[in-house]
């Protein structure tokens, strides 16, 4: 039998940036086939031309076996293929039954929208959900949002269902209830496939599992037969090189984290009594399943967050927790966000004004009145030349215009630029090769030697273990575990998931 | 490969709309010129239908050039330059004052207040007129910076609205308290000769340089200044600025200070150059003129300074057409609106491509 849906050698690229470079994907009716890779390899662009959103630049699709053309999401539609994407695509003071109906266009209003009821009745009925067709997006929790998405492909009768990072914004719970249900869906006879990045749900609810990388398919496999490492070493490259240092010292407590509480604006509970100290000359790694609260705690440390209550303690400085800017500059915290493009660089500004901005207020590049472009021009060159930036034909070019390893690069220059007492890491090394990324992490470790108070929060379980002086495992907006190093990665793998 | 479009479609391909990530600066000035000349030829279009041959046309626009009408136009530039100044530096960090009236009628009141109660020495009369002017501006506009930032009002709303307050205010002292005595016309008593913008010599005005400080005073801040520096970053991402240790908060303030004591000085110099006394309507249109100096020079104050220019040009040249050809003043505004979207929309060309896929 032909494969439910098949691309074979799709090309893409973004204004010259090659997203999907000849990459192939298969997937049958009946089974949940798990598209694996980190962020930025292609699983959604490549899913994106599967739904008929990018038009590929080469390459072809076929369905059961017959060669199709996309004209866009509709004509995708028309030939059963339907995608839930990460961000809703829903109106949100409109009811269930509307945003369904609006999906699945109906000759007549009144009586469109009556059979569009009975059709989300029916669907409702069959998956479990607890979907009220009358009820109002905008009262909806995410998760029940959720369900709405996927009854409304389903009720225009898609046969092959994709699942863009479903898990990303659900709970555990909701998670594997939500998963429970896509694998019924499969076994009635629907191709799903499941875009994710998450190792867990790829080993317990898919059949098979592709596996990109830099916007190739690297290897199509069995989950239940691979082991973690190996669809581990496939996702990211090569596993990293451990890095040599020297034994901790246990100096003096540097940072202390207190009681911290964090509620989001929409009333979740994502910092829940965060507490932990980290000594000078210490890496203190901060592991556990993404979405647990790692980036609000790593936002609250940087200051991109006020904290509901607790204290950030930083020795001689005092609670910074709701402190201003000035003063956390003061006690030179560096910061090493996750997201460089939202948290530490101005893409359409120029390097060398990206590499000053943090020591204008201390007056390093001339006073009030007029700024010293010379010096800054001057440090900026430098700067490129030690950190080894790649990529950079002149200082006066846009940093946007950099590869992520190398804007990391620049991140970090500017930050190491004053020895710095705390170091705020998360996920240092995302998107980098092995090259960036050994030179992240020998960074990190010549700030342990002297003597900075380092907090590692990175979802990659390797970079803690290797990195780390002691871990701390985070769920549910709390540390639920400490562990010192060496410690044994099962243990902490258990304590990341039994938690609750 | 990938089959043809759709049988539907097959032979026109299909068009697509890319993200450009980077484009020349020529490029960048090319589509914005290119814009400006559809724009024009639009305006063109319009006023030969309400009966002004494109030929005439050129010859009023080569009549302003004339030294009597070049004096005029520069006694109308010192105001546009000022208002282009007012709008471009508060865009400069994404904050939409539309409020420009507003503060030029506060700048104006400000003044006239200097005037009427006699405040200092007749020497430096002038410089507290301006002051106060400056000041008032400055102080109406951080108004909606406070409401912004303590009630998350939105500034677009609240500097449009506020326009409607200010020039009630207006009214109300202009119909009461200041109303001219002798005259008895909603006018105040015009200022004396010691409180007045008067000739430099060769005909211009001494709210030009009033004007051309400002410009000066705007490039130094914008492109020179540790919070020029800061504005940048502002625009370019706040959070990250936050988080870098950028003030955003102070240099937020004194840029909005500095936007609306521009508009201010605007109203100061309308007042006391051309009307020589507060009136009820020294501030209209001022909005309109502002955003689409600031538009048309890319929130460059050296650039404001040659727009500014041009549109007093067609303001003159609109007032001769007025004169001579019966057109209503709003179809000033109209052609000033048609510009403004042009250039707008020059700006989508400039963020994406579109290509024909075939």
């Amino acid at each position: 039998m032909a494969s439910a849906l098949q691309l074979v050698g799709i090309r893409k690229s973004f204004d010259g940036a090659l997203a999907l470079d000849g990459a192939s994907f298969e997937s049958q009716a009946g089974e949940v086939h798990a598209l694996l890779g980190e962020n930025g390899a292609g699983k959604s662009s490549l899913m994106n031309v599967a739904a008929g959103l990018y038009a590929p630049d080469a390459g072809s699709i076929s369905i059961a076996g017959a060669p199709i053309a996309l004209s866009g999401p509709a004509a995708a539609r028309q030939h059963g293929i339907g995608m839930v994407h990460q961000h809703f695509k829903l109106v949100k003071p409109f009811t269930v039954a509307e945003n369904v109906l609006l999906a699945n266009p109906q000759p007549h209003f009144a009586s469109g929208i009556r059979n569009i009821r009975a059709a989300i009745e029916k669907q409702v009925g069959e998956l479990k959900f607890s979907v009220d067709p009358d009820r109002r997006i905008d009262t909806m929790t995410v998760a029940e949002q959720q369900q709405v998405e996927i009854v409304k492909v389903l009720v225009g009768g898609v046969k092959i269902l994709i699942l863009d990072e479903p898990t990303a914004v659900l709970t555990d719970a909701e998670a594997v209830g939500l998963l429970e249900i896509v694998q019924r869906l499969a076994r009635s006879g629907t191709a799903v496939v499941l875009v994710t990045h998450k190792l867990q749900d790829v080993k317990r609810f898919a059949d098979a599992v592709t596996i990109m990388r830099g916007g190739k398919t690297v290897a199509t496999l069995d989950p239940r037969r691979s082991s973690a490492e190996e669809l581990t070493e496939l996702t990211v490259g090569r596993t990293l090189p451990l890095p040599e240092r020297t034994p901790h010292q246990g100096g003096p407590t540097k940072l202390n984290v207190g009681a911290l509480c964090y509620t989001r604006g929409d009333g979740r509970t994502m910092l829940n009594n965060t507490s932990f100290h980290v000594r000078a000359g210490e890496i203190y790694g901060i592991a556990g399943v993404s979405g647990n609260g790692q980036a609000e705690l790593a936002e609250a440390l940087i200051g991109a967050i006020e904290p509901t209550s607790g204290e950030i303690w930083l020795d001689g400085r005092g609670d910074i927790s709701r402190a201003n800017q000035a003063k956390r500059r003061e006690a030179a915290i560096a910061s090493i966000p996750a997201d460089r493009y939202a948290y530490a660089l101005a893409g359409s500004l120029p390097i060398s004004d990206n590499l000053a901005v943090a020591q204008i207020r201390g007056g390093r590049y001339g006073g009030v009145i007029k700024l010293d472009r010379a010096a800054m021009r001057r440090d900026a060159s430098a700067a490129v030349r030690d950190y080894d930036v790649q990529g950079v034909r002149s200082i006066n070019q846009k940093a946007s215009l950099l590869s992520g390893g190398n804007a990391q690069k620049l991140v970090i220059a500017r930050e190491f630029s004053r020895e710095p007492e705390v170091v705020v890491a998360h996920s240092p090394s995302r998107g980098l090769d092995v090259r960036a990324c050994a030179a992240v992490h020998q960074r990190l470790i010549a700030a342990r030697e002297q003597g900075a108070a380092i907090v590692l929060i990175s979802e990659d379980l390797d970079e803690v273990l290797s990195l780390s002086d002691r871990i701390g495992v985070m769920s549910r907006g709390a540390i639920v575990g400490e562990f010192e190093c060496p410690a044994d990665r099962q243990a902490i793998g258990r304590a990341m998931v039994d938690h609750g | 490969m990938i089959p043809a479009a759709p049988s539907a479609f097959r032979g026109f391909g299909r068009l697509t709309l890319d993200v450009r990530q980077d484009l020349p600066a020529w490029k960048q000035a090319a589509f914005v010129g290119l814009s400006l000349v559809f724009g024009l030829a639009i305006s063109v279009a319009i006023l030969a239908a309400a009966g002004i041959p494109p030929l005439t046309l050129g010859n009023e626009l080569a009549g302003v050039l004339t030294a009597e009408s070049l004096r005029g136009v520069l006694v109308q530039a010192a105001p546009l330059i000022l208002v282009g100044l007012g709008a471009s530096l508060a865009f400069r960090i994404g904050f939409w004052n539309l409020g420009i009236e507003g503060q030029m009628i506060f700048g104006g009141i400000f003044a006239a207040a200097i005037s009427i109660y006699d405040v200092g020495p007749q020497a430096t009369r002038l410089l507290l007129m301006g002051s106060a002017a400056a000041l008032g501006g400055a102080l109406w506009v951080l108004l909606v910076l406070f409401l912004k930032n303590r009630f998350r009002v939105n500034e677009i709303i609240a500097t449009l609205l506020l326009n409607y307050v200010a020039m009630y205010f207006l009214f109300h002292l202009l119909y009461g308290a200041w109303q001219d005595a002798k005259t008895a016309f909603p006018q105040s008593s015009p200022f004396r000769p010691f409180e007045r913008l008067r000739d430099i010599g060769y005909g211009i005005n001494s709210g030009l340089l009033i004007a051309i400080a400002g410009v000066l005073a705007a490039g130094w801040l914008i492109h020179l200044s540790r919070i020029g520096f800061y504005t940048r970053f502002i625009s370019a991402n706040p959070r990250m600025a936050k988080i870098v240790g950028v003030p955003v908060q102070t240099a937020t303030i004194w840029i909005i200070a500095a936007s609306g004591a521009c508009s201010g000085l605007a109203g100061f110099v309308n007042v006391a150059s051309q009307e020589g006394r507060l009136t009820q309507s020294f501030s209209n249109g001022y909005v309109f003129s502002g955003v689409l100096i600031a538009f048309l020079s890319r929130n460059d104050p050296i650039v404001i300074a040659v727009v500014g220019f041009l549109i007093a040009v067609l303001f003159i040249a609109g007032q001769t057409l007025q004169v001579f050809y019966q057109i209503p003043f709003t179809m000033v505004q109209m052609i000033e609106a048609i510009i403004v979207m042009a250039v707008a929309s020059s700006e989508f060309m400039i963020r994406h491509r579109i290509r024909w896929l075939r």
